[in-house]
């Protein structure tokens, strides 16, 4: 007896020495909306630890029993302290108010920084849309896409370029989602707008390298977009009366704090105008986002959310074009514990491209299609291991081209570019951990597979050489093929698998700065065949197979931030590779061409770059000065000695490499009627390449050309000035309008967005003639909110 | 199409000054050998060499020795007249090999070809609501496409309003009655137009396909200018390459009066 009573004496005493552990979990939304609010703060100062609140609002930490005091926070938001008693595992959820007049003298900005500082996280970007909005732009438009490529380490191939470059990447290696659904193109009307309605955006993060596990089927970068919920409180609208398109954007609850909905649309309306020009041609674009959410228990929500746009562009009755991006998906966030939750979604994607030419008869379409399944969860396994794991299934169908007749009497036959199909796989793994005070890190690994699967038709060729190096005349032909091969579609014809490690370190140097380092491998099985400079809807994307390999790029990067009073400091730099970069042989004949692989060969490109970001983030004035000191180049050997490859297998530049960059974004806020905004952009002339002579054939003029990419355009740079006007900003009626004035170029700089060479066919004269595409435009837009 | 979007903004295209380097001068050769619909020959080569690209003028080569020979050794040479055309009389046989020799400085540079046949140019349709916006004269010159793919084709229209040159692959319109387009701006009736179709090979169409590219100027949309090479080649030095094209062509000419 007296046994038994000291062993339980002994095994209480343990049990209360052994401290137990309790979890606080819950959501944290906005107070006037009710849309749950992505990283917010949850921070313990006591135990200098915290966590953020994830893409769904929900945080989870777990922390030694005891009383606490918990402070939640975020940039725009009043911040508040809650105090604890953690006996036993807690749900706070809360909401946080936009209404910053009742600021407590609680976190400083700069203890929002630390916390990123301490974060293994680094080359990432985050935005919120009112910063999106303050930026001058084109026309007036809020641009998400003009807004990242005012960051380091992002920028575009030129105006109308549409699709961006980071890192010194191709813009077919940028994974966009939007709510977790892949877009294929991010802009409209050849990147004159982007593809996103910011009214209709919560949170956009761009990831340039450190890339987490859970992301993989791009070289380059991930631009993650979610949209917002839809007011949970009261029915709300908001837009904008632009002079080239307008926006509207209604949302709200469906029942009060637990179902909403949110609609918006955007259209362009210059093509109105244009019969005042006698012209009979169209070019416009619209776009819908919508959503819907339901929360249906304290553990479980669903969302449904759907994007539909398209491009038009008509020419009188001869020539039709269309395209765009559509996507559906349905998500499940499921809580199975307060500390382990998943989300569940299954996504429907296509793009769709399509022309008719109606002189001629015929019409084509083309696009991409994909269903997509994803399974992510994420376990709060302690307050200082964060895991994530999941899957992601991609199926894929691409259709290259389908050309039909559209009368009777067209003179075009009908043609089918062969369907191809795959099928995507990803697992990966996943774990934040905080390894002592000053050491964080961030490991994980993904493992992806490819199956190219079956279609009608593939070629087959001798030796597996579909493009033969005719020796004699110093040119790449097409090989003639030798057989084709059907195989069913529910069968494998290539598979492809890699491992791809992700890692990242921080390391605290004092209170307010840290070093970091990352490495990441990513694996990219689709690739966008262009031989243009940048991208334009002709281009098509080919899927990895017999005769393309996947892309592997490998990219290191290390940095030095700093978190100073209203200042923040961020020194990258980095060096990127990817292997299986394919690119086209002189003299491609692209067109509805049906076997891809008997124009290109395979090559290698390389980037490496300095990066500086130094951000102000609070008081009247606020912006960020960006400046890159970067190089991209392409290798394209011949396979043998013999051959040639493109430019010599020597290096050659990528159409987007532009030595330096420089972006000074600022705005300030005058007064509470009046704020004022600027942008000055200066970077390197893009590459180009130009004739060293000119000779004549059959009565044309025709230059000879140099190395490609061996010459550069003249710098590019521009000033843009906007001026917001709030007419009555202490009004407290319901309809809240403001004028945005705004400049774009306002010194008229003409940039040359290409120069093209050719003989002037009323002197006979050659000329060199500069083709700028904007000059000095200013813009009306009002906005406003009901 | 772009364009009359950018034409709202306010984008400009102006001549500006360029600084350009000036590579050594190749050889151009022209050598078209066109079998005419009567059953005469056209057998004219003109030689040239590059020249700086702003320059007025390109120099042309009267001390070169241009010759063609058959399969059966029978060789016809060719004779300098002016500015740098040499001609002779040579009227192409079907399904006979012809290989030119042009020796210039003490290289040698050869191509072997043979004669591609055309179906003629059969009528004009005109149409006087056409063209991209819809109010141009537009002329369709048809003919005949054989079955079987593997036919290309290389037109021309010229007026004194224009000059149009296209090139066509039959996968599009294997076997039909097709045309092809000639547009020009300010065509007016009485205006005279030629029509030209020239029989050619791939290997053809696809070394006009760049060349009309690299014509039409460029623009933010290009491809990829790169020199194309033709079917000549350097015997004696091959990194001294010429420029140019050896083609044998039948070729059908129609001439129309706009209405």
């Amino acid at each position: 007896m007296k046994k038994h009573i000291s062993l339980l004496i002994i095994l209480i005493g343990l049990s209360l020495y052994s401290q137990e552990k309790f979890t606080l979990s819950g959501t944290v939304s906005e107070t006037e909306t009710g849309e749950t609010l992505i990283g917010v703060n949850v921070i313990i100062p006591e135990l200098q630890s915290g966590t953020m609140t994830n893409e769904y609002g929900f945080y989870s930490i777990t922390l030694p029993a005891g009383e606490y005091d918990i402070y939640y926070t975020s940039l725009g938001y009043a911040s508040i302290k809650t105090n604890i008693q953690l006996n036993n595992n807690i749900t706070e959820n809360l909401s946080l108010s936009t209404n910053t007049e009742e600021l407590e003298e609680v976190l400083i900005k700069a203890d929002i920084e630390k916390l990123n500082i301490r974060k293994p996280q680094m080359s990432i970007n985050s935005l919120s849309t009112n910063t999106i909005k303050k930026i001058p732009v084109v026309l007036g438009e809020a641009d998400v896409i003009k807004a990242i490529t005012l960051l380091p380490g992002v920028t575009n191939a030129g105006e109308g370029a549409s699709g961006f470059n980071v890192r010194g990447g191709a813009a077919d290696q940028n994974l966009i989602l939007l709510d977790e659904a892949t877009l294929y193109s991010s802009s409209h009307l050849f990147g004159f707008f982007s593809v996103f309605n910011p009214d209709a955006i919560k949170d956009l993060t761009l990831y340039k390298g450190g890339i987490p596990a859970r992301y993989g089927g791009r070289a380059s970068s991930v631009l993650d977009i979610y949209q917002k919920d839809g007011n949970k409180k009261q029915f709300r609208a908001s837009g904008g009366i632009g002079l080239i398109s307008s926006r509207l954007l209604l949302e709200g609850p469906i029942v009060k704090d637990k179902a909403s909905f949110l609609v918006g649309g955007r259209s362009s309306y210059a093509h109105l105008f244009l019969p005042l020009f006698d012209i009979d041609s169209k070019a416009l674009f619209y776009d819908l986002n919508t959503k819907l959410s339901y929360k249906i228990d304290s553990d479980n929500t669903l969302f449904l959310s759907g994007y539909f746009g398209r491009d038009v562009f008509d020419i009188s009755d001869s020539f039709s074009n269309t395209f765009g991006n559509s996507t559906l998906n349905l998500r499940w966030n499921h809580l199975f514990s307060d500390k382990l939750f998943s989300n569940f979604s299954l996504i429907y994607s296509d793009y769709y491209y399509g022309l008719a030419l109606n002189f001629v008869d015929f019409k084509f379409d083309s696009g991409i299609r994909n269903y997509n399944f994803k399974y992510d969860l994420r376990h709060y396994l302690s307050n200082n291991v964060e895991l994530r794991y999941g899957l992601n299934s991609i199926y894929y169908k691409f259709n290259p081209g389908d050309v039909q007749p559209t009368s009777e009497d067209s003179g075009i036959n009908s043609f089918k570019l062969t369907d191809k199909y795959a099928f995507e796989n990803a697992v990966f793994v996943d774990a934040e951990i905080e390894v002592t005070d000053k050491i964080a890190i961030q490991a994980g690994v993904r493992v992806s597979t490819f199956n190219r699967l079956g279609q009608e038709g593939l070629n087959l060729y001798e030796n597996d050489n579909p493009i033969i190096f005719n020796e004699s005349l110093n040119i790449y032909e097409k090989a003639t093929p030798v057989d084709t091969l059907t195989t069913s579609k529910n069968k494998t014809i290539r598979s492809f698998a890699n491992l791809e490690p992700r890692f990242a370190v921080s390391y605290l140097l004092n209170e307010s700065s840290s070093i970091k380092a990352s490495y990441n491998r990513m694996t990219q099985y689709i690739h966008l065949i262009s031989n243009t400079t940048s991208p334009t809807p002709f281009d098509i994307y080919a899927p990895s197979g017999k005769y393309i390999n996947p892309q592997l790029a490998d990219q290191v990067a290390i940095g030095y931030f700093k978190a100073f009073e209203n200042y923040s400091l961020e020194i990258e730099a980095y060096y990127k590779k990817v292997k299986n970069r394919i690119d086209y042989v002189d003299d491609a004949d692209l067109i509805a061409n049906n076997a891809v692989e008997q124009i290109i060969l395979n090559g290698e490109s390389r980037s490496y770059g300095f990066e500086t970001l130094l951000k102000k983030t609070e008081g009247k004035l606020q912006g960020w000065i960006a400046y890159t000191l970067s190089k991209s180049e392409q290798r394209t050997p011949g396979r043998s000695n013999v051959e040639s490859g493109i430019n010599n297998g020597q290096w050659y530049n990528s159409g987007w490499d532009k030595t330096h960059d420089i972006s000074i974004t600022g705005q300030y806020e005058l007064s509470k009627k009046w704020s004022l905004g600027a942008n000055l952009i200066y970077q390197t002339g893009r590459p180009t390449t130009y004739p060293n002579g000119q000779y004549v054939y059959n009565g044309e003029t025709i230059p000879v050309y140099e190395d490609r990419n061996s010459s550069r355009l003249p710098a590019y740079h521009r000033l843009d000035l906007s001026a917001t006007w709030i007419p009555k900003p202490d009004s407290k009626k319901r309809w809240k309008g403001e004028w945005v004035f705004s400049l774009y170029n306002a010194y008229g700089r003409k940039n040359a967005a290409s120069i093209s060479f050719s003989e002037n066919t009323d002197t006979g004269v050659n000329e060199a003639t500069r083709l700028s595409i904007f000059g000095m435009i200013p813009a009306i837009t009002y906005n406003f909110k009901f | 199409m772009l364009f009359l979007f950018i034409g709202i903004l306010s984008s400009c295209e102006d001549v500006i000054d360029v600084d350009l380097n000036t590579a050594d001068p190749r050889l151009v050769i022209d050598a078209s050998i066109n079998l005419l619909e009567d059953g005469t020959s056209d057998a004219t080569i003109r030689l040239t060499t590059t020249a700086p690209f702003f320059n007025n003028e390109v120099p042309y080569v009267g001390n070169a020795s241009v010759s063609i020979s058959d399969e059966d050794g029978t060789i016809y040479p060719f004779t300098y007249t002016s500015s740098g055309f040499y001609t002779s009389e040579l009227t192409p046989r079907d399904n006979v090999q012809y290989t030119i020799t042009i020796i210039y400085q003490g290289e040698t540079y050869t191509a072997t070809e043979q004669l591609h046949r055309v179906n003629p140019l059969e009528f004009v349709e005109q149409k006087d609501d056409g063209g991209f916006t819809g109010d141009e004269v537009e002329l369709k010159a048809f003919f005949t496409d054989p079955i079987g793919e593997g036919d290309f084709y290389f037109f021309e229209g010229f007026s004194e309003k224009g000059d149009h040159l296209d090139i066509y692959d039959d996968k599009f319109f294997d076997g039909n009655s097709i045309f092809g387009l000639y547009l020009a701006e300010d065509l007016t009736a009485n205006d005279e137009v030629i029509f030209n179709l020239y029989g050619v090979d791939q290997q053809f169409y696809n070394f006009m396909y760049v060349l009309l590219q690299q014509t039409s100027g460029g623009g933010p949309f290009e491809t990829q200018p790169a020199t194309v090479r033709g079917n000549v080649i350097n015997e004696t030095n091959p990194d001294n390459f010429p420029l140019g094209y050896f083609r044998v062509s039948e070729k059908s000419t129609l001439t129309y009066t706009v209405q």
